[in-house]
């Protein structure tokens, strides 16, 4: 594409835009505003946002939420030094031993597969691929479609 | 409030093109600048505040609301498969029909047909001043399809508003 017109035509375009003078608003928005505003006034305090709540309250319940936070932690350290703590540490460290025997199935059957497609041979894998491809850009298509006829322009 | 409303509006109408939610939007910007009406009374830059929060409330609105339905519109979009038939006035009777008709309006109307990834970043850049970076960011897209997106914008425009642009002097 020509520079020169790239350069024209965001010339033209900013001073089209530009020149726009502001929409106006409606009429009813102010008074939909002020009612908004009065209806969040008319809430309790604990409806409200943290900010809008009374400062008292805010102290208090930032005070509240450090305590907890502050409890949360230490409980944690006590727990973790009790014996019951390292014995459940222990269990889970068994539990993911026996996950490894699951893994090794696993890994087997997925060598037992890689080897069956090896034997299907190379056209009927390409064949399968094109026909998921072809089902995935059908429903693509599909929803394509869809979306354009659900929101098409009147 | 009524010195600025127009102008939170345009914002966000612009934006969006579509005057239920940008009254929508219009409404949760001031209740936002009701909450910092401290701030903002002796603030000389409200102006700002405003029309920044109304542009950033309407593309989250546009992320929020609308993500799910601009995938597929996404995915196909093209520079002219979007076309809507124009029913702006044909070059014949042009410029009779131009002395009548509001041009503002028309542009306005040109806009609001636009395909949302176009139209964005277009306002984005010519209205609100940002620069193509600054787009990218905030659309969380690459500096080459905003680039794409605006210049398909602006030619898309170019061929709503008729033959009034290229009328004009091109070089």
């Amino acid at each position: 594409m020509n520079n020169d017109y790239e350069k024209w035509l965001e010339r033209e375009v900013d001073r089209e835009l530009k020149g726009l003078p502001e929409l106006n608003a409606p009429a009813g928005i102010s008074s939909r505003v002020l009612q908004a505003i009065a209806g969040r006034s008319r809430l309790p305090w604990y409806r409200q946002s943290w900010p809008a709540w009374p400062p008292a309250l805010r102290f208090a319940s930032l005070a509240l939420l450090v305590a907890m936070f502050g409890g949360l932690c230490f409980a944690g350290w006590r727990v973790s030094q009790l014996e019951a703590f390292s014995n459940g540490v222990g269990r889970v460290g068994n539990l993911f031993g026996s996950m490894s025997a699951i893994w090794s199935a696993v890994h087997v059957l997925t060598s037992t597969l890689a080897l069956l497609l090896k034997q299907l041979g190379t056209g009927l894998m390409v064949g399968c691929l094109i026909l998921i491809f072809a089902g995935y850009a059908m429903c693509l298509g599909l929803g394509t479609v869809s979306f354009r006829m659900a929101f098409a322009r009147r | 409030m009524k010195n600025y409303q127009n102008m939170v509006f345009s914002t966000s109408m612009r934006l969006l093109a579509n005057q239920a939610e940008a009254e929508d939007v219009t409404q949760e910007v001031f209740l936002k600048a009701y909450e910092r009406f401290a701030e903002l009374q002796k603030s000389s830059t409200a102006g700002g505040w405003l029309k920044t929060v109304a542009r950033n409330l309407s593309l989250n609105h546009l992320t929020r609301y609308r993500a799910r339905w601009s995938f597929f519109s996404e995915m196909f979009s093209t520079s002219d498969d979007s076309e809507q038939p124009v029913d702006f006035p044909s070059t014949e009777n042009l410029e009779a029909e131009i002395e009548q008709a509001d041009r503002h309006e028309m542009v306005e109307q040109a806009l609001r047909k636009l395909p949302e990834t176009q139209r964005v970043p277009l306002v984005l850049y010519h209205l609100e001043g940002l620069r193509y970076e600054e787009i990218a960011v905030k659309l969380k897209i690459s500096l080459g399809k905003v680039k794409t997106d605006i210049f398909r914008g602006r030619e898309a425009l170019r061929r709503k508003l008729g033959a009034q642009l290229t009328a004009e002097l091109r070089p």
